[in-house]
């Protein structure tokens, strides 16, 4: 082997070889499928889907969009499932036989967002007819992904379009329980759709298309909208303050250099609760911690930006927030929060949540960071970025973080604090090219020691090279 | 067919005045055109490497490039209301153009090299001005190996919204949407049309 490229404290990154072919043009990121060995690589007005098992492609969706597709997620299975948070799940009366049905959606620099089903077993057959000007071509490297090897038609399909944005959409999420998709585009707007379509994640013999309905259009930034992120649900703690809100929690990163978090409340509103500002340059993108927390607290937030750093942010919590109260900042100076002629308490500290910046990632990127991933299952961290430097990142645990008790700190600034350190880095990851995204994703390659449970990174670069890495701790 | 131009009268200078490369002392360096080709065809491939095996990369093994060979990338742009070009009207001038860290110090060919080019515009509101830093950017791209990274800038003072078009012109991501709008593309192709 090529021995360890990039190593400090005996960690090492070492590169795999890469998924196959090379795409020879820029691409924008690489989504790996919640539990399929499938990864979704979008790059020019396509996505390529990878297979985890052959590290080569499965298919393709093409003639969807008229301009780059920028983003893409997979849709969570509905009707029921895992997702503990999610909406007033539809487990009864499971049907006889329902085909497996794998759901995709694409952002697009053409403005639409683009739902798509791959459908195994080939459709109803007849009505060929193409939808206006949609050429679809599907081709298929291999079996891995879907597994059964039984040579009938599968395809990616065009389901339905998106439209609503003025320009480019840049990032889309679907809520955990699958409810809700959201949007962010160049038009400084988050756009959330709600799922109406009943919820069954069958097909039918014939066409599913699902039926999606605008429930909000967000307009608070006041510059572009990069990226959307939902919180986890699944977490027991990530369910905090369902007595104001849903569980339902979205943060969204801005060009204007915030983040904010939206909560839907009691009247089905959505609101934004916090705005988190700090970051001094362009907000690329977020991702939500994943793994329970051993104090029980809600899920942190990892922002990362143009700026060059990347920074947690943690909600106050409830008891802090009554100690602050009880403190008397102003009590007594404001007239509406005194006796019981004003709004409800209660009802008035619902409305805004309070975050902190409680720890800065040691600075290792000299150009802008666009990407980072927060692995759900081991809590390491790993960041990109323009400089094609790939950096992994741990948290000690043992020292509690001196920004964690956010009420003594109260009187500093919030300084650069936490417990984070670099476990490697990998200068030149693409070679000269800069790196657009990088994620944890299981191995499910015949290499992998524990298929299905291993983790290694995979990055994507202007080179057109999506690429594995593998991670020894 | 005239239109209201944003600046009637700018100052132009003749292209004997524009900054040459002086012939004494150094060796005469190629044109464009066999740079161009160097980058097109790369010849050897850098044998130190960066840890990849090196048939998967593209290796650009060239002479070191300097603020100088930037100029001339650049200064032949047209301007999109004048017919002259860049260097003509003195929104590309050779002092403004940095090279960090400079090429020949270079430990390989992956390492990075940071180009800042500080923009002129013509008059303090001249609503071209993310045009032009557009076409700049995307010359440099184009024309350059991939370590190079391109920073576009208005120079300090010369640009009524400085900051924001700095932004933009710092945002890959936009630089990508922009070029794929036909309008936009069609102006900064048409600029480019002077460009050896």
């Amino acid at each position: 082997m090529r021995g360890i490229v990039g190593s400090t404290y005996l960690t090492s990154i070492t590169p795999l070889p890469p998924f196959t072919p090379d795409l020879y043009q820029r691409a924008w990121c690489s989504v790996p499928h919640p539990t399929l060995p499938l990864l979704a690589t979008a790059h020019a007005k396509s996505v390529t889907v990878f297979s985890l098992a052959t590290l080569a492609k499965h298919s393709a969706l093409t003639g969807g969009h008229a301009r780059s597709v920028r983003a893409v997620a997979w849709q969570p299975p509905r009707g029921g499932g895992s997702g503990g948070g999610g909406w007033a799940g539809q487990d009864g009366g499971r049907r006889k036989r329902r085909r497996r049905r794998l759901g995709l959606v694409t952002g697009s620099f053409d403005a639409t967002a683009g739902m798509w089903s791959f459908v195994e077993g080939g459709g109803g057959g007849e009505d060929e007819e193409e939808e206006g000007g949609l050429e679809r071509e599907v081709r298929f490297g291999d079996d891995g992904g879907l597994g059964d090897g039984e040579g009938e038609d599968k395809e990616w399909e065009f389901d339905l379009v998106l439209e609503g944005h003025e320009n480019e959409v840049k990032g889309l999420a679907f809520s955990p329980g699958g409810q809700y998709l959201a949007t962010c585009s160049r038009d400084k707007s988050v756009w959330i759709w709600e799922d109406v379509s009943g919820g069954e994640d069958v097909v039918d013999g014939g066409d599913d298309e699902g039926e999606w309905e605008t429930v909000a259009v967000l307009s608070e930034h006041d510059g572009d909208v990069k990226a959307v992120a939902w919180c986890p649900s699944h977490l027991p703690n990530a369910r905090a303050r369902r007595h104001h809100y849903s569980a339902d929690v979205l943060a969204s990163a801005s060009y204007d250099n915030t983040v904010r978090i939206w909560r839907e409340d009691a009247d089905g509103e959505w609101v934004c609760v916090a705005v988190l500002e700090g970051h001094d340059g362009t907000v690329w993108g977020l991702q939500w911690e994943g793994r329970a927390r051993p104090d029980g607290r809600f899920p942190r937030l990892m922002t990362f930006s143009a700026d060059g750093t990347v920074k947690v942010w943690t909600l106050r919590e409830e008891e802090e927030e009554e100690d602050n109260d009880a403190d008397g900042s102003g009590r007594g100076a404001n007239p509406f929060q005194s006796g019981f002629g004003g709004i409800p308490n209660t009802m008035r500290r619902s409305l805004r949540e309070e975050w902190d910046c409680t720890a800065v990632l040691p600075k290792v990127h000299s150009r802008d960071v666009y990407s980072v991933s927060w692995s759900a299952e081991t809590g390491l961290v790993a960041s990109t970025g323009g400089d094609g430097v790939i950096a992994l990142y741990a948290e000690d645990e043992s020292a509690p973080s001196r920004g964690a008790e956010a009420g003594d700190a109260e009187n500093g600034t919030p300084g650069p604090k936490g417990n984070w350190r670099v476990l490697a880095t990998v200068p030149n990851a693409h070679g000269p090219y800069e790196i657009n995204h990088i994620t944890w994703c299981k191995r499910f390659d015949p290499g992998a020691e524990q298929r299905g449970k291993e983790e290694m990174l995979v990055t994507t670069g202007d080179d057109g090279v999506v690429r594995p890495w593998q991670v020894r701790i | 067919m005239e239109r209201d131009l944003d600046n009637a009268n700018p100052t132009i200078l003749s292209v004997s005045q524009l900054p040459r490369r002086s012939r004494k002392g150094a060796a005469p360096r190629q044109g464009p055109d066999s740079k161009c080709d160097s980058i097109v065809y790369p010849k050897h491939a850098w044998p130190y490497g960066s840890g990849l095996s090196s048939d998967e990369e593209d290796d650009y093994r060239e002479e070191p490039m300097d603020e100088q060979d930037i100029y001339d990338l650049i200064s032949t742009i047209s301007d999109p209301e004048h017919p002259h070009t860049l260097g003509q009207l003195s929104v590309v001038n050779l002092p403004d153009i940095h090279l960090s860290p400079s090429p020949v110090e270079l430990p390989g060919s992956d390492s990075l090299v940071t180009v800042l080019v500080e923009l002129t515009p013509t008059i303090n509101h001249c609503s071209l001005a993310t045009v032009i830093g557009l076409a700049v950017r995307c010359r440099l791209e184009q024309t350059l190996p991939p370590n190079y990274r391109v920073d576009v800038r208005m120079k300090v003072g010369s640009h009524a919204q400085d900051d924001q078009v700095n932004k933009q012109l710092g945002d890959k991501e936009r630089v990508a949407a922009a070029l794929e709008n036909d309008t936009l593309r069609r102006m900064v192709d048409k600029m480019l049309e002077t460009c050896v």
